[in-house]
């Protein structure tokens, strides 16, 4: 950071003052402040120092302000010095020569408030390197905390930061009520509804889009639950807040009822458009993508599910499909590319079970193969198929204190090459029709494709 | 007057012009989605299954499995992939996390969810099973992929409104399998797969081998327990 100070003893100000100053100045150098003490200061970072010195010289003399100085530094207490205790117009100091610069100031030029400047002039203390070459411990004992801040200005250990952008408070909304506790999530979803009217409103005024927000329920037992939202792409959309809200409050269980709700923004990101991932080649349609999903999600309900498997031995009952959000599926759906080669999925074609919805009941007509019986051949709704080779059987049982089942499979390869796979009833409690007086039910579970 | 091979060209690229769907893919005017399977891209006339268009896919006979890997194929170069499973025959087996997989719960469901998807535009690969759409649906849907550019599958032996058709057939003695010790098959450990390809203009086969995945059956007398084999006690 470099520092570029100007002073002058008198400023034009009220009528005097020339409105095009500003503009002027600020066409030189971007960041401009006035401070105070008659001094104007420019951040010079990345710039030259020196010659912006000199152009913001020109300038301000050419509106007209006389006996104007400047000064450039790295730190603001050698660019001040340089620009109001310097007899010459510019000074420069040298980078990394601050300390030795200030030096042979008078302590004054630190500005130490009155009860200081007694207690130095008491200690004998005159210039800055005097007082800069004490240790900080006697500093601290003499002179306290405000001491050592000023030995640090005189060592030009100087923090000050001119150019601070004021922190804009993030939007949020709250709402409190006292008569009544609630627990349904439909009423708290309309409460947060509205809160989340508002806030999208503010965020929508200030051209951002939120990453992250937060709700803080109140709870009767006067405690908190704080439960963080994040979109998987920034945004100010009310509709796809409130849909990632509708999504946490049904997995959500709250400890006790509701007697608040706070809304708040914790991260944000303008509206400057979001990073793009160079693998990714639908970044561009991943909004396009996320609203269509949505849409499908609220006309067709749980559409789009990804797989839950569980151990069951019953091919039937072992997978569950949970619902997957819009947002889950798009921050997960792109990364295919970005993931190393061992983790992708193979993009080898592989012949994968594919199941019926219920077990159909299929006529079997088998043959003795050393102890057992397989089939030979089976009739379902298209007629019999001819089987050229047959697997098994595998046998599964189990279930005794909720529905036994005992069951035989037989993977079998019919004439057209299709794998199908199909069992037989060993328990004789399976509620299926009969055909004739078999003592054994067969059924049709699945095939490979 | 006889017509001129002049006169021949520039009628054919007014047609090409007015009527872009009509224009067969061996013409290589549209995209093309590569199924990732070098066996196949060859044998498809662009070089993979054309974006913008409808085409069909006999059911069986292994398609699943090369739609399925065209799927993950996709999805690995980053763009997206889509399977409408409308009979709900996938099982968490035969599914790996990467496409966008929609288990719609009636035939109009199915149907409505293509054709969102479709215009979306967000999408490379579409692939609906289980959901034959026929006539207007055919129609409806063509437009839909036209519009969002995505290439749409359809595992239907309807070939209506179709640019590509594709069938594929297991050879029944092309099975190998791991087998007993009394020589008796136990577990198929791939198969021959056949392709065919047509369009106007095109008619070319392929074969290849496919893993067959084998189903673990488990064994533990309750669900709740743990399956303990191969465990050592």
């Amino acid at each position: 950071m470099s520092y570029v100070c100007l002073w002058s003893p008198a400023w034009p100000i009220g009528a005097a003052f020339d409105a095009d100053l500003a503009p002027a100045l600020l066409a030189c150098a971007p960041r401009v402040v006035v401070g105070d003490d008659n001094r104007i200061w420019i951040d010079a970072r990345g710039l030259h120092a020196a010659q912006l010195a000199e152009q913001l010289l020109t300038v301000v003399r050419a509106h007209g302000v006389p006996h104007v100085r400047a000064g450039t530094a790295l730190t603001p207490i050698a660019a001040e010095c340089a620009a109001a205790h310097s007899p010459s117009t510019l000074t420069v100091v040298k980078p990394g020569t601050d300390r030795e610069f200030i030096a042979p100031f008078l302590v004054s030029v630190l500005e130490p408030d009155l009860h200081l400047a007694e207690l130095l002039e008491g200690l004998g203390i005159d210039t800055v390197g005097r007082f800069a070459a004490l240790d900080a411990e006697s500093i601290e004992l003499r002179l306290g905390l405000d001491g050592v801040r000023l030995w640090s200005r005189a060592r030009a250990e100087d923090d000050r930061w001119f150019f601070n952008t004021p922190l804009r408070a993030l939007p949020s909304a709250s709402l409190e009520w006292m008569e009544y506790a609630l627990r349904d999530s439909e009423r708290l979803l309309f409460v947060i509804n509205s809160l989340l009217a508002s806030v999208c409103t503010a965020l929508v005024a200030q051209g951002e889009r939120a990453r992250e927000i937060s709700i803080v329920f109140s709870l009767a037992g006067k405690t908190q639950y704080t439960h963080t939202l994040r979109s998987s792409r920034p945004t100010a959309d009310q509709k796809r807040w409130l849909r990632l809200v509708r999504d946490a409050l049904d997995q959500l269980t709250l400890p006790d009822a509701v007697m608040g709700i706070a809304l708040s923004v914790d991260a944000i990101t303008g509206n400057d458009g979001a990073q793009g991932d160079l693998f990714d080649r639908g970044f561009a349609s991943a909004d396009a993508v996320e609203i269509m999903l949505a849409d499908l999600e609220d006309d067709q309900g749980d559409a789009v599910v990804a797989p839950s498997s569980t151990a069951h031995p019953l091919p039937e009952r072992r997978t569950r499909w949970v619902a997957e959000s819009p947002a889950h599926y798009l921050s997960r759906g792109m990364r295919g590319a970005s993931l190393p080669l061992s983790a992708r999925p193979s993009t080898t074609p592989e012949l994968t079970l594919q199941l019926l919805s219920q077990p159909q009941a299929i006529v079997v007509d088998t043959a003795t193969r050393r102890d057992h019986e397989v089939p030979v051949r089976y009739r379902d709704d298209d007629g019999w198929h001819d089987l050229v080779d047959v697997a098994g059987p595998d046998r599964v049982s189990g279930g005794e204190w909720e529905s036994a089942f005992a069951r035989e499979y037989f993977k079998c390869v019919r004439e057209d090459g299709m794998l199908v796979w199909m069992f037989v009833a060993k328990d004789g409690r399976v509620t299926q029709p009969t055909d004739g007086a078999k003592d054994h039910w067969w059924f049709l579970q699945g095939w490979w494709d | 007057m006889p017509a001129t091979a002049a006169d021949l060209s520039s009628l054919r690229s007014i047609l090409e012009q007015r009527f872009p769907d009509a224009t067969p893919v061996t013409h290589r005017t549209t995209d093309q989605v590569a199924s990732g399977i070098s066996q196949l891209d060859r044998a498809l006339p662009s070089g993979g299954f054309p974006r913008g268009r409808l085409s069909v896919w006999a059911p069986l006979g292994g398609a699943t499995a090369i739609l399925r890997a065209a799927c993950y194929a996709i999805t690995a170069a980053g763009e997206r992939a889509a399977w409408i499973d409308g009979e709900h025959t996938l099982t968490s087996h035969s599914w790996i996390d990467g496409p966008a997989l929609i288990k719609p719960t009636t035939r109009r469901n199915a149907l409505r969810a293509a054709e969102e998807i479709l215009r979306s535009g967000g999408f490379a690969l579409v692939v609906m099973s289980g959901t034959e759409p026929v006539g207007s649906e055919a129609v409806r849907l063509t437009r839909a992929a036209r519009e969002g550019g995505a290439a749409l599958v359809s595992l239907t032996s309807a070939s209506a409104m179709s640019s590509l058709r594709v069938s594929s057939q297991l050879d029944p003695r092309g099975y190998t399998w791991h087998r007993t010790p009394f020589g008796e098959p136990a577990v198929a450990h791939d198969v021959l797969v056949r392709v065919r390809a047509r369009a106007m203009g095109w008619n070319a086969h392929t074969q290849f081998l496919v893993p067959v995945l084998h189903h673990e059956l488990r064994l533990s007398l309750e669900p709740g327990l743990a399956d303990r084999r191969g465990v050592r006690r």
